[in-house]
């Protein structure tokens, strides 16, 4: 469970300021997949940020009753100069989580071979997006965050992603930020729209979905 | 060929009995042979003029020789000869009503139809022969005329059941039900008992959008001839279409139960029960129909439809496949398919299917757009044929966590910064070998190589103790501690950026990590030098060793607190990493590095009293040598600067948070 309590927050950007969250109270309760509606630049990715922790509110307070994870995929904690493994050891520390098991899953889910003891400036972007995702499922997370998922390696080994997700979203949550409808209605059992520095939360993706196309049409 | 030898053929003889010879003549056969080279025509005309058969009898002499060959079989020739003498002589009567019966039976409906116009021209009032000459032209396909002489028969003759359905026929098929109408009601008035009238009549009625009447009619037609099959299934389509679905029904099974079962009754039956919502009994009928006729394409494309309505989609696509196998050319079997694919999740299919549709049809806009979106779906990442949520029913519920307490929060950050003093150790150094070992030999060498210079220098003995090496040591581990600390926090924030994504790491822990690395290797520095001094029997052990330690945490305090300044004024303004560098080099000299403050002038000294570096140099140097106490140092001085840096260092830290890194 994910709760904000009168949380506020302004996006500076080179053209002036953005208000992505403007006094907002709401709760993501545990036990539901959320999927986040917004068009381009309303702050979903700020707001993901927000959510994980990685920003912090202007004003207001989130709390978190659950382990929410960095957004998935994340490759920016890695150092080029230290190997794939060491860079799962340093996340697993951070965490808390065990560093040899964590770094056997990594090793044997992102089929990394001799490379995964190779520094990761030696990785072709793929390979890093391998590591990135795998390190991810490595820590056992409560609330996964996505924002837009993207492409990772070949189909096989997207096949092999979405078991793994399957079967990790089966004690997890995740809060899923995508333009894609389908894959919201496949992951996703409520919906939320933001718009405007307000977020509304829905019971049901597709009363969410309608409201946002009202939106769309509104502002079209 | 002895033509000399027959007689003239008399007028009066014109007989078909007496053509048989003259057949065999000009044709071949029996016991005459006709030359290869001469042609039909040619034999005939031949035998015209060699039995000297006047010109007024020729056209007779032809249509008879026709009506002959045509009682022979002989086909062609008796078309070629009615030919002749209907151009020969169309006025005539006899001819023309002789060449329309040849013309009739021997498939030439356009001449036919001439020939029973020019008919028609000497005798208009006849029935019989517009009926027949609408035969003709509708076989021929000129519909206008064809209707034209069919309403004339049934015009000219209002009390024939037979014109005024054929004339009523012609309308409906020509699409002017209006007209229609009328002769198909004149046939049900002729003979209201005949059930093929009132057929014809519903269904023009229901064409003209009279369903009700139509409905009735239809109705009445079946109560006449319960039997006729094609009543019951007409009479079941119009209830079907004007949605009275129960009535249809109940009279599509009595039809079945009293005739045996045929396809298309069926596949009525099969449609009643669908539109009835009763699609497993529509499956029932249509599967049925299809037993008893495999090959009908729509059957196989209407049992798809079924199957996708209850949810069946492979089975679905399946059947709409061998639809589309039946019926290549027709595309809509194939974009069901692709529909019935894509729901199933079988997206490979599906986009075979697509790029078939769009192979054949290269310009429909709506098949490339089915096939973008099976693509779209295709390539999505986590795209797959599952439902994660119901599974999830089925699984124990989490229980909740609680917001970590201030231990949970401490020990985080202890694990935070513990993971970044590690990474920290394994990059600093990461393209050398040595690694980490560099980061300690380098001051150990510094400082071996300036002891040296400054001893050869400055000879004799050193302003304190009895080595320079000591000295030197005294007075640079202080000194470094300090310089190390602040200037490695500096950097802390702009070379971890992407680091501080990740919720846990906080600026506060990357800048503690770095401080405490350098605190740890200062200090193991200092301990592995006074080792090697020992081992090379330069040993002085300091007489006060709480007074280092406290001097080299007091120091290193003050470090941090600069190095947290540092770091939030660098995240502002980028060229306060150069200005740090230049104060450090002034620092080296004003910090009584390789002198002794005492040996300064007093107003000297007294101005360099103000640096805090200074004040930990001698600190160290009066805890390390016994008989080295300065008048001029103030210990507290350097722990109230230090602790007040710090104070300052935290404030901004954690007031400028927000603003010491973008986002990425």
């Amino acid at each position: 469970m994910i709760m904000l309590d009168g949380v506020s927050k302004v996006y500076r950007t080179r053209t002036g300021r953005k208000t992505v969250l403007d006094n907002v109270s709401v709760t993501f309760e545990a036990g539901h997949n959320f999927g986040i509606f917004g068009v381009n630049g309303a702050g979903k990715s700020t707001l993901i940020r927000l959510l994980a922790g990685s920003e912090e509110a202007d004003r207001g307070v989130i709390r978190r009753y659950a382990r929410v994870s960095f957004p998935l995929g994340f490759a920016g904690t890695f150092h080029g100069a230290l190997s794939g493994s060491e860079n799962v050891a340093f996340v697993a520390r951070i965490y808390g989580a065990s560093i040899r098991q964590a770094i056997d899953y990594v090793e044997a889910f992102s089929e990394l071979g001799e490379y995964f003891t190779m520094p990761v400036n030696t990785y072709s972007a793929g390979m890093r997006a391998r590591l990135a995702f795998a390190t991810c499922l490595a820590i056992d997370f409560d609330v996964y965050l996505i924002d837009e998922v993207t492409e990772i390696g070949d189909q096989r080994f997207r096949r092999k992603c979405v078991d793994a997700f399957r079967e990790r979203m089966l004690r997890s949550d995740i809060i899923l930020v995508t333009h894609n409808v389908h894959t919201l209605r496949q992951y996703c059992d409520r919906g939320a729209i933001l718009s405007n520095g307000q977020l509304a939360l829905y019971d049901d993706v597709a009363t969410a979905l309608s409201q946002y196309h009202r939106l769309v049409q509104e502002s079209a | 060929m002895e033509i000399g030898r027959h007689r003239p053929v008399r007028r009066e003889y014109y007989h078909v009995s007496q053509f048989a010879e003259v057949c065999e003549r000009v044709i071949g056969g029996g016991s005459f042979s006709r030359d290869p080279g001469v042609g039909f025509g040619e034999a005939c005309r031949l035998y015209v003029a060699r039995c000297n058969i006047p010109q007024d009898d020729v056209p007779l002499f032809y249509s008879r020789l026709s009506e002959a060959l045509l009682h022979k079989g002989q086909r062609q020739e008796a078309v070629e000869c009615a030919r002749i003498a209907f151009d020969l002589r169309p006025q005539s009567e006899g001819v023309a009503s002789l060449c329309a019966w040849v013309f009739s039976n021997c498939d030439q409906p356009e001449a036919a139809a001439a020939a029973y116009e020019r008919l028609l021209e000497i005798r208009p009032q006849w029935a019989e022969g517009h009926r027949h000459a609408s035969g003709s032209f509708a076989v021929a396909g000129q519909t206008d005329r064809a209707i034209f002489h069919g309403v004339k028969a049934s015009d000219l003759e209002p009390n024939s059941l037979e014109f005024a359905l054929h004339a009523g026929g012609l309308l409906q098929s020509a699409g002017n039900s209006e007209n229609a109408l009328d002769y198909f009601t004149r046939a049900a008035e002729i003979d209201p008992r005949n059930s093929t009238a009132l057929r014809s009549l519903s269904a023009v009625q229901f064409a003209l959008e009279e369903c009700e009447d139509a409905v009735a009619t239809a109705l009445r037609a079946v109560r006449l001839a319960p039997d006729d099959h094609l009543n019951s299934l007409h009479a079941t389509e119009l209830l079907l279409r004007s949605g009275r679905l129960d009535e249809a029904a109940d009279l599509i099974l009595a039809a079945i139960d009293r005739h045996p079962p045929d396809e298309v009754a069926l596949r009525l039956l099969s449609a009643a029960q669908m539109l009835r919502g009763r699609i497993e009994d529509a499956l029932d009928a249509i599967d049925r129909a299809l037993a008893l006729a495999p090959e009908i394409a729509e059957f196989h494309l209407h049992r798809a439809n079924l199957l996708y309505r209850v949810g069946r989609l492979e089975e679905a696509a399946e059947a709409f496949d061998r639809a589309a196998a039946l019926d290549p050319p027709n595309p809509v079997a194939r974009r069901s398919q692709l529909t019935a694919y894509f729901d199933s999740g079988r997206f490979t299919e599906a986009l075979a299917i697509g790029g078939e549709l769009i192979r054949t049809s290269p310009d429909n806009e709506e098949y490339a757009q089915a096939l973008l979106h099976v693509l779209n779906r295709r390539f999505e990442t986590l795209d797959c044929d599952y439902v994660v949520l119901s599974d999830r029913a089925l699984q124990p519920r989490r229980e909740p966590r609680l917001p970590p307490g201030f231990f949970e929060t401490l020990q985080t950050q202890l694990r935070v910064i513990h993971a970044l003093i590690i990474r920290e150790t394994r990059t600093r150094f990461g393209d050398s070998n040595l690694g980490y070992g560099w980061a300690l030999l380098e001051p150990i060498l510094h400082i071996l190589m300036l002891s040296l210079v400054f001893s050869v220098m400055m000879r004799g003995r050193p302003p304190i103790g009895e080595e320079f090496f000591i000295f030197y040591y005294t007075g640079i581990i202080p000194y470094h501690l300090f310089i190390h600390t602040s200037t490695s926090m500096t950097y802390a924030i702009s070379s971890n950026g992407s680091l501080l994504q990740l919720p846990l790491v906080s600026t506060f822990d990357v800048l503690m990590a770095r401080g405490l690395l350098e605190f740890f290797t200062d200090t193991l520095v200092a301990v592995l030098l006074l080792a090697g001094f020992g081992a090379v029997g330069l040993g002085v052990l300091p007489h006060n060793l709480s007074g280092v330690s406290a001097s080299v945490l007091v120091v290193w305090l003050f470090g941090c607190g600069c190095g947290f300044i540092n770091a939030v004024v660098n995240a502002f303004s980028k060229s306060w990493d150069k200005i740090w560098v230049q104060l450090t080099r002034l620092l080296y000299f004003c910090s009584g590095i390789f002198y002794v403050p005492g040996m300064m002038p007093d107003w000297i000294r007294d101005i360099l009293a103000w640096n805090p570096v200074l004040h930990a140099v001698d600190w160290f140097r009066s805890s390390f040598f016994q008989e080295y106490d300065p008048h001029w140092l103030d210990r507290s001085y350097l722990t109230i600067v230090a602790v007040l840096t710090l104070l300052a260092g935290f404030g901004l830290e954690r007031g400028l948070r927000r603003r010491l890194y973008e986002p990425l």
